[in-house]
């Protein structure tokens, strides 16, 4: 085969890719020009301040947060990485034969796992992290 | 349908030994890790007396899953098939101790001020974390015990030491402690990096994180061996970096430094803790990497490759002197123990280096059996150790509402006086530490100079042999001042109010003189617990001139 035209065939497959490229770069002009020429122009100091998740982003950096919150990130991330683990487990468990008795021992042993993040519950429960006063 | 994930989704896939096997042989971890659990909940009870159960439960937890690793199935596949029965009784019985040792180390303050009655506020206690972390620790003691892989052993590895260094920053309520935690906590950091980067590279060497099994790291190096030629560069760096990252947890020269003032800054009941549970892990880690490896080079076929040896010979040689001289110039007595522990790593460093001392596959002679030797020791080191801590831990005095624990050598003269039960158990663990005949001590180094001697390591036991004498200074000291002199007026101490601690002390002390009786017996069970196992299938790399000249793990399983 030529080169070109091996060249060409091989860089046909990457046609996705650039129409995927293009779409974003062009999405992302557009919006911020669209905006500008449609949008209302509504300025002051308060838009002007840095968006901050609602938070007011003056004073000093070494604000003091309440510990709870990080007590509740915790146990979110118990629950957050107990998910990332049930999407493999449930992509796999639709391909199992429903006659097999597999399914019973894959469905025993996510159950399992999941009863094993109820012990954290338990502790963040009985430590005082769900109790807000 | 996508049957290969499936299969392999089940175990069944060319694994030496799946999962759900495996799962056989991890009973004990299983019943520790159970007991962990209900610490962790019954430890934040509101009710007193449910509260203060948490000891029970460990020592509870630690006695079956000893019981399971003793009578549980035995062990065909790994590197060394008899070490995880042998290795989890010993972390059992030494667990059981150490956690008798740590009670009453945490919330000390806090329970008293509840039993005056102030609210009980679960978000104060650290009662429960403090022994859950304490299990947890044990829990990845003996998984590394248990590792066949890589992976396996670094992520048992890092369970063994992060409950660790939340351990010792939650120790006391001193910043010296939150001092000696952020310490431990970064150099543990710095070591776990290094030995994770050694890995890396074995398995760059290699192509597999198995350590046994077909295809594995110990046959690949095998079939590299014996085509002639030798390791190769990748895996001696990889193997080198592993072991001085590892060398972090044996608190061996080059990463020795952090030892005394972590086990200074830390309450003594957890530098107990830290004197045993992370250096038993080091060690089980260097045994099974190089296991991996097999003591079957050098002229007589019984030594570890060259750039290996040299690197443990020169580290165990440093490790002995450093330890023992530095801790004959400490007035702190943690630090001085602290410098000792650093030098019985040097002596265990002996028999790593010694190997089983026979052909792979055939079990040591007893006189020739380093591994042998090491576990002995370890056990050996696990008791004394522990007696002489927890008489620091038991000790305690008021001075200006602070708690103080003993400081100085000063502060232990008359002590078999004033206080006979902790007086007599530091001078045993002392004598016994110094390896005098017939206590524990003198066994567990006898069986290290033999094997030493038998594999020829002439130097290296003239090298043991001048730290011994320089090691009988500071230990006769830690014998002299409870035993001879008289203690001065004012320094009075107390025992602190945790009777365990006075029980673990004396039962220390009782081990050292009552398991001298079954040592025969016991250096025995560690000599069948090494019995090095050969690559399932011996492989030659049959390939010509041509191909040797790659060392790429694909060339090599090309040959096969």
């Amino acid at each position: 085969m030529p080169l070109p035209v091996l060249a060409a065939s091989e860089l046909a497959n990457y046609l996705p890719v650039g129409v995927l490229v293009l779409m974003a770069i062009t999405f992302a002009v557009a919006n911020v020009v669209l905006s500008l020429l449609i949008g209302p122009n509504r300025d002051g100091a308060t838009k002007a301040d840095t968006y901050e998740s609602g938070m007011l982003p003056v004073g000093t950096a070494r604000k003091r947060f309440n510990v709870r919150f990080y007590i509740i990130a915790m146990t979110f991330l118990v629950f957050d990485v107990e998910v990332i683990f049930l999407y493999p487990w449930a992509v796999t468990f639709s391909n199992i034969n429903p006659q097999s008795p597999e399914g019973g021992v894959f469905l025993g042993r996510v159950l399992f796992f999941m009863a094993t993040t109820v012990i954290a519950y338990a502790y963040g429960y009985r430590k005082g992290v769900f109790r807000f006063d | 349908m996508s049957t290969p994930l499936l299969m392999t989704m089940l175990g069944a896939a060319d694994q030496p030994l799946p999962m759900v096997e495996k799962l056989r042989y991890l009973v004990p971890e299983m019943i520790l890790f159970i007991a962990t659990v209900v610490v962790m909940i019954v430890g934040l009870s509101p009710n007193r007396a449910v509260r203060r159960s948490c000891a029970a439960v460990s020592i509870a937890g630690l006695a079956a899953a000893g019981a399971a690793a003793a009578f549980g199935p035995a062990f065909e596949g790994g590197v060394l098939p008899g070490l995880m029965p042998f290795a989890k009784v010993l972390i059992a019985a030494v667990g059981v101790l150490l956690v008798m040792v740590v009670t009453g180390t945490v919330d000390r303050d806090f329970e008293g001020e509840v039993s005056r009655g102030a609210a009980f506020d679960a978000l104060r206690g650290n009662r429960a974390e403090f022994y859950a972390f304490a299990l947890f620790s044990l829990t990845g003691l003996m998984l590394v015990a248990s590792a066949d892989d890589l992976i396996w052993l670094f992520l048992a590895l890092e369970l063994t030491s992060l409950p660790t260094y939340v351990m010792v920053s939650i120790s006391t309520a001193r910043s010296r402690s939150q001092e000696a935690g952020v310490k431990y906590f970064f150099l543990g950091a710095f070591g776990a990096a290094m030995f994770l980067y050694g890995f890396a590279m074995l398995y760059g060497a290699t192509g597999t994180t198995a350590l046994y099994g077909p295809g594995s790291i110990a046959e690949v190096l095998a079939a590299r061996a014996a085509s002639g030629e030798g390791l190769g560069m990748l895996a001696t760096l990889g193997l080198v970096l592993s072991i001085v990252g590892v060398s972090f947890k044996i608190a061996a020269v080059p990463m020795h430094f952090y030892t005394p003032d972590v086990y200074e800054g830390a309450a003594s009941s957890v530098s107990a803790f830290l004197a045993f549970v992370p250096k038993a892990a080091g060690f089980l880690t260097i045994i099974l990497l190089l296991a991996a490896v097999g003591w079957h080079f050098g002229p007589a076929g019984t030594a570890l490759p060259e750039p290996i040896r040299v690197t443990l010979w020169v580290m165990a040689a440093l490790t002995m002197t450093v330890g023992n001289v530095l801790a004959v110039m400490q007035k702190s007595v943690k630090r001085m123990l602290a410098y000792s522990s650093i030098a019985h790593s040097g002596y265990m460093l002996v028999g790593v280096i010694v190997g089983p001392g026979s052909q792979a596959g055939a079990t040591g002679s007893l006189q020739s059996n380093g591994l042998a030797a090491v576990l002995f020791y370890l056990l050996c080191y696990g008791f004394m150790n522990l007696g002489a801590f927890a008489v620091l831990a038991v000790l305690e005095k008021r001075s200006g509402g602070e708690r103080e624990e003993i400081e100085t050598v000063e502060d232990l003269k008359g002590l078999c006086r004033t206080q006979p039960l902790m007086g007599w158990t530091m001078v045993l663990c002392a004598l016994s530490l110094l390896g005098l005949p017939p206590l524990l001590g003198f066994w567990g180094k006898f069986f290290l100079f033999t094997s030493a001697i038998g594999a020829g390591e002439i130097a290296l036991v003239v090298v043991m042999g001048l730290n011994s004498a320089i090691a009988a200074y500071y230990y006769l000291r830690l014998v002299g001042a409870p035993l001879l002199e008289s203690s001065d007026a004012g320094a009075s101490f107390t025992e602190a109010p945790a009777p365990a601690r006075k029980w673990a002390a004396v039962l220390s002390a009782a081990s050292v003189l009552v398991l001298v009786l079954p040592a025969g017996w016991l250096i025995q069970r560690a000599n069948n617990a090494t019995g090095v196992r050969p690559p399932t299938t011996p492989m030659k790399a049959s390939g010509g001139t041509a191909d040797s000249a790659s060392t790429s793990a694909p060339a090599v399983r090309a040959a096969r």
